[in-house]
């Protein structure tokens, strides 16, 4: 299986670009993916969760940090943990999602650099939308060029089963709006301002720690990042902010 | 006070095996020797500067007058009854020499290179201009990564300071 | 010695570690602690230290000569000429100006006194720099404040239309050069090769594609006056005009 994933990573880049391309402008292939797992088990009981916690949803998010060349130097998923929420990431295909949000989030790159050189800031913002899995890639650039993408995909609603992961998303906001305006809903629309802000410290805390490990006299750039304190720290981040 | 002397003639760094690593004069028209010469004179310093370090007189340490102990007895053995006069200063050997045209000033490093000065006898404050060229030499010889420890100096930036240095200074 | 490896490397997934941490079970709890790390007794790792806490701090200019001198004696063991000598130093340099890079803007983006900016003193984030001008103000600037503490002599433009591609940055006496006479027999060689190395870093962290060659233009008051020629690349000229056509400042 990680024989296997390691090759996967390798051809993402070529394989998944058209692919991405061709979801968007066929509405056709959107409505048959995203259709599929809502009748498998994993799929009805979250949707049964998120009944419960109906103006609360929970977002599930996976963060990659990826070198110039493109290696992923560091991964980790975490879900909502602002109010009341777990921590805990709940992708809508629990058992694909491994490798998926790899796809999605390398899919992105081609937007984001394009975007590297028409916005000079180093947050970039909500960059790109993966409709079938209702995948929100936002991203923020380092000076030298290390890449931080978080992939954000809101819960799985019963209302979005029949419509793309896009219209979903724009009831799931106006829903969140308007029953609870607070900080903790910054989980219910991924574009929104308040979810922009809340990702833009999010970055800026991870950059903190990002450069700290790049100071080190043992880390060299493009290296893999193990440290186990860097990892409690972005998920101490997560927790704080999103 | 620097009077309206000649100030600084010339200057000689000779290394602790006694070999000449330095040699440069301040002013035009002073009579010099030949390469050979100036090694045989740095070769013949050093071992003068030896000698008269070894000769150093020691002097019979005084016994404090202990008028507790009042026996006759406490004669210390003879390899210890004679000591520089301040121990705690090491010898130091030839510190100058002087004529009545010029003065040379010895000044040895820890290491134990040394700065030979030759200056008019006038020239006040030549321990500030050993100082300085000590100074000079720490920084622009030793610091310098192409420099070989205990070879000859050739450093451009340590010729130019000392030079500007000088001059300034006359 | 071969070469480090520069931007483009490319570190294979070892295979004892675990995979992307996906399965929503796993990863929330903190990672067991792997046999190599050692934590220091008080229980301070480099991530709890503030980054801005030595801002102000300055080194011993005595011991970093001391320092750059061991670097440039240790360079010189077994190269096979001047030209080699330099690309040792430049590439002791390069590392450091890619992590200089996001040193210093994480620097000027959480002080109020912005450093990076000239114009204004907001707290807002400084962009990265896209065009090639900016760059090198960056460079010129903030970068060799951060680094000797005053801004490089000048900034020039290469006038020839065959090379439009260069641009070159003076130094007047170079805080690495202080204290090193190059010895006649070499007297192409420019120690500030290290210094090259930086801005080609700083260059290729931002993506512009760099060589950054130092050279000696010694001038009579200024002895030891150092040019740093940035040359360009074919693609990050190209980029360069699509920017430019598009209003991207």
């Amino acid at each position: 299986m990680h024989k296997i994933f390691q090759i996967f990573q390798v051809y993402t880049y070529v394989l998944i670009y058209p692919w991405t391309l061709l979801a968007k402008s066929s509405p056709l292939i959107t409505h048959v993916i995203s259709q599929t797992p809502a009748n498998s088990p994993d799929g009805l009981s979250l949707h049964t969760s998120t009944l419960i916690n109906r103006d609360r949803p929970k977002m599930s998010y996976y963060f990659t940090i990826l070198s110039p060349s493109d290696t992923p130097l560091f991964n980790i998923a975490f879900g909502t943990s602002k109010g009341g929420g777990d921590g805990i990431a709940r992708f809508r295909f629990p058992e694909t999602a491994q490798y998926m949000n790899q796809f999605i989030i390398h899919s992105s790159l081609d937007i984001l650099e394009e975007a590297q050189w028409t916005n000079g800031s180093m947050y970039l913002k909500h960059i790109d939308t993966y409709p079938p899995a209702a995948a929100y890639i936002t991203a923020f650039l380092t000076p030298s060029g290390a890449r931080f993408l978080l992939l954000h995909q809101p819960p799985h609603l019963p209302s979005s089963t029949g419509s793309s992961g896009l219209g979903a998303s724009s009831l799931l906001g106006s829903a969140g709006s308007t029953t609870r305006a607070s900080s903790s809903s910054i989980a219910a629309n991924p574009t929104s301002p308040q979810t922009e802000e809340a990702v833009r410290q999010f970055m800026n805390e991870v950059y903190e720690n990002y450069v700290k490990t790049a100071m080190s006299p043992f880390y060299k750039q493009g290296m893999e990042i193990k440290s186990p304190v860097f990892r409690t720290r972005v998920t101490a981040a997560g927790k704080k902010w999103l | 006070m620097p009077s309206t002397d000649r100030g600084v003639f010339s200057l000689i760094i000779i290394n602790k095996a006694g070999g000449l690593i330095y040699q440069r004069e301040f002013q035009a028209g002073l009579h010099k020797l030949s390469t050979n010469d100036y090694l045989v004179l740095a070769g013949t310093f050093h071992g003068v500067h030896a000698i008269t370090r070894s000769i150093t007189p020691k002097i019979p340490s005084v016994q404090p007058p202990s008028p507790a102990t009042s026996s006759p007895s406490t004669t210390a053995p003879a390899a210890s009854s004679y000591s520089y006069p301040n121990p705690g200063v090491p010898v130091t050997g030839l510190d100058y020499l002087e004529t009545d045209k010029f003065r040379l000033t010895c000044f040895q490093t820890l290491t134990g290179t040394k700065f030979l000065l030759f200056t008019d006898p006038l020239t006040g404050n030549v321990d500030t201009i050993v100082q300085k060229i000590y100074e000079l030499y720490a920084d622009f010889v030793m610091k310098n990564p192409f420099y070989q420890i205990e070879m000859p100096v050739r450093c451009e930036a340590f010729d130019r300071h000392l030079g500007a240095w000088l001059r300034g200074r006359a | 010695m071969a070469a480090p490896p520069r931007h483009a490397t490319m570190l294979s997934i070892s295979n004892g570690d675990k995979p992307a941490q996906a399965q929503p079970q796993t990863q929330q709890t903190t990672l067991p602690q792997s046999p190599g790390l050692r934590v220091p007794s008080n229980r301070k790792t480099i991530y709890d230290r503030h980054l801005n806490r030595s801002r102000n701090a300055e080194s011993s200019r005595a011991s970093f000569a001391f320092l750059f001198g061991e670097m440039v004696t240790y360079a010189q063991r077994r190269v096979t000429g001047i030209q080699d000598l330099e690309k040792r130093l430049n590439e002791q340099g390069y590392p450091l100006g890619l992590r200089l890079l996001d040193l210093l803007f994480y620097r000027s983006t959480s002080t109020s006194s912005s450093a990076l900016s000239s114009s204004s003193t907001s707290s807002s984030p400084p962009n990265r720099p896209l065009r090639i001008i900016t760059l090198l103000h960056l460079i010129h600037g903030p970068l060799w404040r951060l680094l000797f503490g005053r801004a490089a002599d000048a900034l020039e433009h290469s006038v020839s239309p065959d090379t439009p591609n260069e641009y070159m940055i003076t130094d007047n006496d170079p805080l690495v050069n202080t204290y090193i006479s190059v010895p006649r027999e070499m007297s192409m060689l420019n120690c500030a090769a290290f210094v090259a190395g930086i801005i080609e870093g700083v260059c290729d962290g931002c993506g512009f594609e760099t060589k950054v060659s130092a050279h000696n233009q010694p001038t009579d008051l200024w002895p030891s006056r150092t040019v740093f020629l940035v040359r360009f690349g074919d693609a990050v000229m190209e980029r360069e005009k699509v920017l430019e056509r598009s209003g991207v400042k």
